[in-house]
């Protein structure tokens, strides 16, 4: 059935005030939830739009095909589920007892963390994409490590 | 106004900028008392004195009161209200990282944001349910209203993702006017003394172990090595006096032969001497080196044996909750941490240390201004290694971290080479080979360099001090203020002093390292073991087994088993029913007593079971897992695993009684067939039977049957089916069983759901009540017709 959705005909909104609600045509699916398909390689693009029960509703490929109060209400719905930070810097970063202590600045703000095994905790995506994992799972984003400040990229470079 | 009677006391305060005022504090008072936490609430209220004033008044009003009460501040107005659950999250509302609190009292739930003012209040009268919305590294608390109405409170990372579902279940056993039974155990995610964040949450900082107190714990077990310790101690300073002595035998040489040409005796006695010492120097660096061995390699094993039989004893739920491979690096890398620590740190501290303060001492008996010529570059030379220490042990530590991914991709490339060569993709994976491979080479070129361009800055610095010796040692050697001799030896001694000054810097980390992993096994052995009770009477099992009002939950607060009543007389075949998460294997687990029950009590042959030694009743216990597990060694020995002392009859026996002596007999080893790792090289219904036999052996009185017939094809299950008839004979039977129709032999069936019993009674009784037990067994039958198999 998605095939036969065009993305412009998707309607997104917040009824009540918390909960985002999808209209398409003359269906109305009450809990809508997002989730990226490739959120690390593909980012923002192929944006799956979940019912209640966990099923894709649609296929979204790019958000921009959506109507402009639809994409700010599935924008705002995407801040709030998916926590992962983008690194904008790196304050420092030691290399300690087997583990590495992090200081950074995020677009959500600064944060300190520890990762373990970097072997498995640090991922490089790409050639400049890396992932890193704390030890309680949460993540770190640098989706293009060359576009971070000098520092940043030393540490980057001193480390891993 | 007085509030609630007091056994501590904690004020937060918060500091921040007020739109109104330019800086005021707005402090709460926490108090605790035998119930809980409670706190002051009531319209804001500014201090003009600092917290710590405050803290102070309570503190000296809590030593001189005998009965405490909560203290007012005359400012304040308000009620004393009781916080039940205060949880801060680490997101603010916009997204980003920040501070907010949940807060639940008895009538309230509440989102403080960090001005302290509520910006969420839901009445808990008006709460439905609460659950965790599970986000993308993270989650979300969210209410469910009656009127249905789904409240998003507080969104919080995965780091506290434990403790706000122990807040979501406190939040629905209030609203549903349940006593709060919610573990909330603070843990530490930071280090309390240097608060840096901790590698493991409650684990040891690595930076802060106290490193003079697991020093002192690891010194106890030279203990019965201390003659060898005292000697190696000896042996130190001999050696260290045995290097000193070639470079004055020189000295002696130059002044007393070279420079007088005369007594030519001399030379020969102190060449004589030179060889006595060289000689001595190498007998007792073999001695030390043995000594070492035996030493640090009898502390690594007895190190190693506490630590696994701590964990041996340790209860069950250390291992639900750690992975065995973190387990087991306790007992393997940090006793080894401690090892290399030992056999090769303290030696080399303790000679070198003593031989730098030897050759010190000497210098400047030597010539005062002379040696402090000579030992000027000495700071450089640390001062490089220090600097350099860290960035130089970071790249060899990236160059190992690149040699693992190597590893890695080399192993899956070697192992996947079938689907490789069917796939066509060789070139792909030698790309892919190349890419760590270059990686590898670009890491190693890195630190290889860095280590050459510092290894050729120390030999300049170090180069220098001989270079200051001729220098200055030269001169004075020409103005007569030193012999020449004198100089000589102070040059030989030079040799000595800066080679391990180079390695100095890294003593710290060293040691941290070893104190590390010794404290990790230490923690373990003081972990709380399982209370063996071998103090208490031996009992001979008849077979009753009685639940009473049996409540268990692995975690307190989420009960599995709630109140379970029920009596199995001795000889009777029990059949547990029910959906996964019922709560079969924990009953069954509670019969083993692996746990023991929260409440109520297990009473074997009307006596509670927590009153008879633990290794005596599970000797009388015997189990017959669905994944039986069998140790690498032949068949006769895994039969023979409860009962040592068995004779081969008893074993074959055993083995004809669990339908698996034929089997045995068709193998070239008969029973002396070696069973491989876990068993690996005998079929699974082969080690099924043969852990039917064991359990056959071991002639429990109450026998517990896991799933034992599941995954088996239908001959071999009729095998172990007959094995399993002779093998209940008798003793009081526990079965779980996936496939309802096994259970058709047991004597009562009991049913169970979301921990409570349902039905009770015969598989004919509960099959014409048609009641869940029938639904199961309908639901089972339809799908088996689907997938075709015949029961």
């Amino acid at each position: 059935m998605s095939e036969q959705i065009r993305p412009n005909e998707l309607k997104l909104f917040y009824c009540p005030k918390d909960r985002l609600r999808l209209t398409v045509s003359d269906r109305s699916y009450l809990t809508v939830k997002p989730a990226w398909a490739s959120p690390l390689s593909h980012p923002n693009r192929y944006l799956a739009l979940l019912n209640g029960k966990g099923e894709e509703i649609v296929m979204i490929d790019d958000l921009s095909q959506l109507a402009a109060e639809s994409r700010a209400a599935i924008e705002h719905e995407l801040h709030r589920r998916y926590l992962t930070a983008t690194v904008t810097r790196i304050e420092s970063a030691k290399v300690e007892f087997g583990a590495t202590y992090w200081h950074v600045d995020t677009d959500r703000g600064e944060r300190d963390f520890v990762t373990q095994s970097l072997q498995e905790n640090v991922q490089w995506l790409g050639d400049r994409h890396l992932l890193l994992i704390d030890v309680d799972g949460n993540r770190f984003d640098i989706p293009d490590v060359s576009s971070l400040d000098e520092k940043s990229r030393k540490i980057v470079e001193r480390i891993l | 106004m007085t509030g609630p009677p007091l056994v501590g006391v904690d004020l937060v305060s918060r500091r921040f900028r007020g739109p109104t005022k330019p800086d005021f504090a707005l402090l709460r008072f926490v108090a605790f008392d035998c119930l809980g936490q409670w706190r002051l609430e009531g319209p804001r209220h500014t201090f003009t004195r600092p917290a710590a004033y405050w803290r102070g008044v309570i503190l000296k009003q809590l030593e001189e009161a005998e009965e405490p009460q909560l203290p007012m501040p005359e400012q304040a107005s308000g009620e004393i209200v009781r916080v039940l659950i205060s949880l801060e999250a680490d997101f603010a509302s916009d997204g980003k990282f920040g501070r907010r609190t949940l807060e639940v009292t008895p009538d309230f739930v509440r989102v403080l944001e960090p001005d302290g003012h509520a910006s969420i209040e839901v009445r808990l009268a008006d709460i439905k349910s609460a659950r965790n919305e599970p986000l993308v590294g993270g989650g979300r608390l969210e209410l469910t209203a009656k009127s249905g109405e789904i409240i998003p409170l507080i969104t919080y990372s995965l780091t506290l993702a434990a403790k706000f579902s122990e807040a979501a279940r406190g939040i629905e056993q209030l609203a549903k006017g349940e006593p709060l039974m919610i573990n909330l155990k603070q843990e530490r995610l930071r280090c309390d003394k240097c608060n840096r964040l901790l590698p493991e949450k409650d684990g040891v900082c690595p930076a802060c172990v106290n490193r003079g107190k697991t020093l002192l714990r690891v010194a106890k077990y030279l203990i019965p090595y201390k003659k060898q310790a005292v000697l190696l101690a000896l042996l130190s300073i001999v050696t260290t006096a045995l290097n000193l002595a070639p470079p004055l035998i020189q000295g002696e040489l130059v002044d007393a032969v070279f420079t007088t040409k005369q007594n030519l005796s001399l030379l020969f006695w102190l060449i004589g001497g030179w060889v006595g010492v060289l000689a001595l120097a190498a007998f007792i660096q073999i001695l030390t080196g043995r000594l070492i061995a035996k030493l640090a390699g009898s502390i690594a094993s007895d190190l190693r044996a506490a630590v696994y039989r701590a964990i041996e004893f340790l209860q069950l739920y250390f291992f639900d909750k750690k992975q065995v491979g973190a387990i087991a690096s306790r007992v393997t890398s940090d006793t080894d941490r401690v090892w290399g620590f030992l056999v090769e740190g303290v030696p080399y501290f303790l000679i070198n240390g003593l031989l730098l303060l030897g050759i010190v001492i000497f210098l400047f008996m030597t010539n005062t201004l002379l040696a402090a010529c000579i030992l000027a570059p000495i700071p450089i030379v640390v001062g490089i290694s220090v600097v350099f220490w860290r960035p130089m042990s970071q790249m060899f530590h990236k160059v190992g971290q690149k040699w693992a991914r190597f590893h890695t991709q080399l192993n899956e490339s070697l192992s996947g080479i079938r689907v490789i060569k069917a796939f066509a993709k060789e070139d792909l994976e030698f790309n892919r080979f190349q890419q760590r491979n270059k990686e590898l080479r670009e890491s190693g070129i890195a630190a290889d360099s860095k280590w050459y361009t510092i290894f050729g800055y120390l030999t300049f610095f170090t180069g220098l001090g001989v270079l200051i010796n001729w220098a200055v040692g030269g001169y004075m050697v020409y103005s007569d203020v030193i012999t020449l001799g004198e100089f000589w030896k102070v040059n030989a001694l030079l040799g000595l002093v800066y080679g391990p000054l180079q390695w100095f810097a890294m003593v710290n980390n060293w040691f941290s390292r070893a104190m590390a992993g010794a404290d990790r096994i230490f923690e373990v052995m003081d972990t709380e073991r399982e209370a063996y009770g071998h103090s208490l009477p031996k009992h001979d099992i008849r077979g009753e087994v009685a639940f009473e009002n049996v409540r268990f939950g692995y975690d307190k607060s989420n009960p599995v088993l709630k109140g379970l009543n029920f009596v199995a007389k001795p000889g009777e075949m029990i059949g547990l029913v029910g959906k996964s998460g019922a709560g079969k294997s924990t009953t069954i687990n509670l019969i083993c007593r692996f746990y023991e029950p929260d409440a109520g009590s297990i009473k074997i042959d009307g006596k509670d079971y927590r009153e008879i030694a633990l290794q005596d009743l599970r000797e009388q216990i015997g189990i017959v897992l669905q994944e039986p597990f069998l140790f690498n060694g032949t068949i006769a020995e895994n039969i023979a695993y409860g009962k040592q002392s068995a004779s081969m009859q008893e074993i074959m026996d055993a083995a004809k009684a669990a339908n698996a002596h034929n089997f045995i007999l068709s193998k070239p080893d008969g029973y002396d067939t070696l069973v491989g790792e876990k068993g690996a090289k005998l079929s699974g219904g082969e080690r099924q039977r043969v852990s039917i036999a064991r359990a056959i052996l071991h002639n429990p009185r109450i026998l517990i049957l896991d799933e034992a017939t599941s995954s088996v094809d239908v001959e071999t299950e009729k095998q172990i089916q007959e094995a399993i008839g002779r093998l209940v004979e008798g003793r009081t039977t526990f079965a779980i069983a996936h496939r309802l129709s096994t259970l058709r032999n047991a004597d009562r069936l009991i049913v169970l759901d979301k921990g409570e019993i349902v039905e009770i009674g015969t598989h004919a009784e509960l099959m014409e009540k048609q009641g869940v037990f029938y639904n199961l067994v309908q639901t089972q039958s339809a799908i088996n017709e689907i997938i075709g198999v015949n029961l």
